[in-house]
């Protein structure tokens, strides 16, 4: 039996658009028309909680802008990683934050993000918000809140051991976010793309647009579409869609589950943490893969 | 028929089938479904439908010759499973107020309002999958007459309700949410309920019906609301 948890708050002071609670997101539920949902770059989240020893499924907040301040009103610990931001704990710089013990009415600032673009605040046993079909990840229709808004309270467990001082300078390697090669295998309408067309997209650099949220990041450069109307299909994160004007778009965790556009790539999950980390203006280039 | 396998990814396989899409296509993809996840069911990730498409995302890589040879052992003749019989009973109010393209819509086919009501309420529409919105189910039977090409310029707006009709697609907004169809009535029922253990009450195979109300029906309803019949 678990033994019973005092309840803490972390209060949203201020925010930019574009933070939410996630964490694995909702799997089986697509039979009903729900996306995925769940962190942008997993590789990320599933880290903050291995360095807290929390479950895997416990819940995180994502940060995709600068410029978040929070308060928690009770101890605990958390952890950042992702992006490379800078974060302030009580107006002071925390060089190298690692595991970070929070006392009653600490602030949190983050600021710039240097390198990358999703930030991950990770808290001792995960946020407790609703869970909503299996999952605490927010979504317009399914959760209460949609995005974390200022004034928003976000419940945790509160924690007051002291971390012990080896595992709290963990380096947090940062290089993989900087790779600018995404690893994509042909959808399933590739072979209707022109040979034109397959080389552009094996060879190019592509530019991530400011069009970039939860449901899809949309690239820059267009490529020409000849390709027919098709039937409704599914479609996953990860999935390359080709437009009718000619726009790459690359869905993420929170597109719809079908779509009528041509499928021309597809991405797995180290992918898309990759793209995820990318800011507007930032180049990709993708490497096919294929099936011997 | 049987459907053509395509590996996607490590993780991801697609069916794909050739033929129009139809209750017959339904019922052989739904059939094939059924037998796929009982045959696969130890690490099936999840399986989504389209018109045409079956696609199994699995938890761990899976080698595309054992699928391969499942399929050429398969047969459907054994495996056929018939469409289910339920008719959801969908009450609708067509009318300026609930629907703000119907007038245009009707002029543009050259049919009176109460012609263009009765040419969308009289069929029954066959629910193939759910997509696009939490809720939103994918109907087959819209007249052709009745197709008609999306907005170039998607409305920001479309109330929850909504009964519309986009390409050769009719459907209903479980939720109010920018869309591209021409708006032509609205529902009082509720489509989607995010609180319920199953948020949607059709399933895949059973059917639709609209049923033409007053707006003063639509109110009361709105006021006073029920779960859909069936019959």
């Amino acid at each position: 039996m678990k033994p019973e948890r005092d309840i803490g708050y972390m209060k949203i002071l201020k925010t930019a658009p574009g933070t939410s609670v996630q964490d694995l997101g909702r799997v089986r539920f697509s039979q009903f028309g729900i996306p995925n949902s769940g962190a942008l770059d997993l590789r990320s989240f599933v880290w903050v909680n291995h360095l807290l020893q929390n479950k895997d499924s416990d819940a995180a907040l994502e940060i995709c802008q600068p410029g978040l301040k929070v308060q928690f009103d009770s101890p605990t610990m958390i952890y950042l990683a992702g992006a490379r931001a800078s974060a302030k704990l009580n107006g002071k710089v925390l060089s190298n934050p690692g595991l970070l013990p929070i006392q009653a009415n600490d602030l949190l600032e983050i600021g710039a993000m240097e390198i990358g673009a999703v930030l991950y605040l990770g808290i001792k046993y995960g946020f407790q918000t609703e869970k909503v079909m299996q999952s605490r990840s927010f979504y317009s229709g399914i959760t209460q809140s949609d995005f974390a808004k200022k004034e928003l309270r976000i419940p945790y467990f509160t924690y007051k051991e002291v971390p012990a001082s080896t595992s709290s300078k963990v380096k947090w390697n940062i290089n993989w976010i900087q790779e600018k090669v995404i690893d994509a295998y042909p959808g399933p309408e590739w072979e209707l793309l022109s040979k034109q067309s397959k080389e552009i997209l094996d060879s190019y650099e592509f530019t991530v647009s400011d069009l970039k949220n939860r449901m899809a990041i949309q690239l820059n450069e267009l490529l020409p579409n000849s390709l027919p109307e098709m039937a409704t299909a599914p479609v996953f994160p990860g999935t390359v869609q080709l437009t009718s004007g000619g726009k790459l778009l690359v869905l993420m965790k929170d597109a719809q589950v079908t779509g009528g556009y041509p499928r021309i790539l597809q991405l797995e999950e180290q992918a898309i943490s990759i793209l995820a980390q990318k800011k507007p203006k930032e180049k990709i280039k993708f490497s096919l893969k294929t099936f011997s | 028929m049987k459907p053509k396998l395509k590996q996607i990814s490590p993780l991801l396989f697609e069916f794909e089938w050739e033929s129009n899409v139809s209750d017959l296509l339904l019922q052989q993809q739904l059939s094939f479904k059924s037998a796929f996840e009982k045959e696969f069911s130890t690490n099936l990730c999840e399986l989504r439908m389209g018109f045409k498409t079956l696609s199994a995302l699995f938890s761990i890589p899976l080698v595309y010759i054992e699928i391969k040879n499942w399929l050429n052992s398969f047969s459907i003749e054994e495996s056929t499973i018939p469409l289910p019989q339920k008719i959801w009973q969908i009450p609708v109010c067509y009318a300026d107020q609930t629907g703000r393209d119907l007038e245009a819509l009707a002029k543009a086919k050259q049919v009176t309002v109460a012609e263009l009501i009765a040419l969308h309420s009289k069929p029954l529409y066959r629910l193939h999958f759910y997509g696009f919105l939490p809720g939103f189910m994918y109907l087959n039977g819209l007249p052709k007459i009745l197709h008609t090409a999306r907005k170039v310029v998607p409305d920001r707006e479309v109330p929850v309700g909504s009964i519309a009709i986009g390409g050769a697609q009719t459907g209903i907004y479980p939720s109010s949410s920018p869309g591209g169809w021409h708006l032509i009535g609205q529902t009082p029922i509720t489509m989607f309920d995010a609180d319920q253990a199953r948020p949607v009450f059709a399933s895949v195979g059973e059917r639709i019906e609209f049923t033409p109300i007053s707006i003063l029906e639509f109110d009361r309803l709105k006021r006073h609301p029920m779960k859909p019949k069936f019959r």
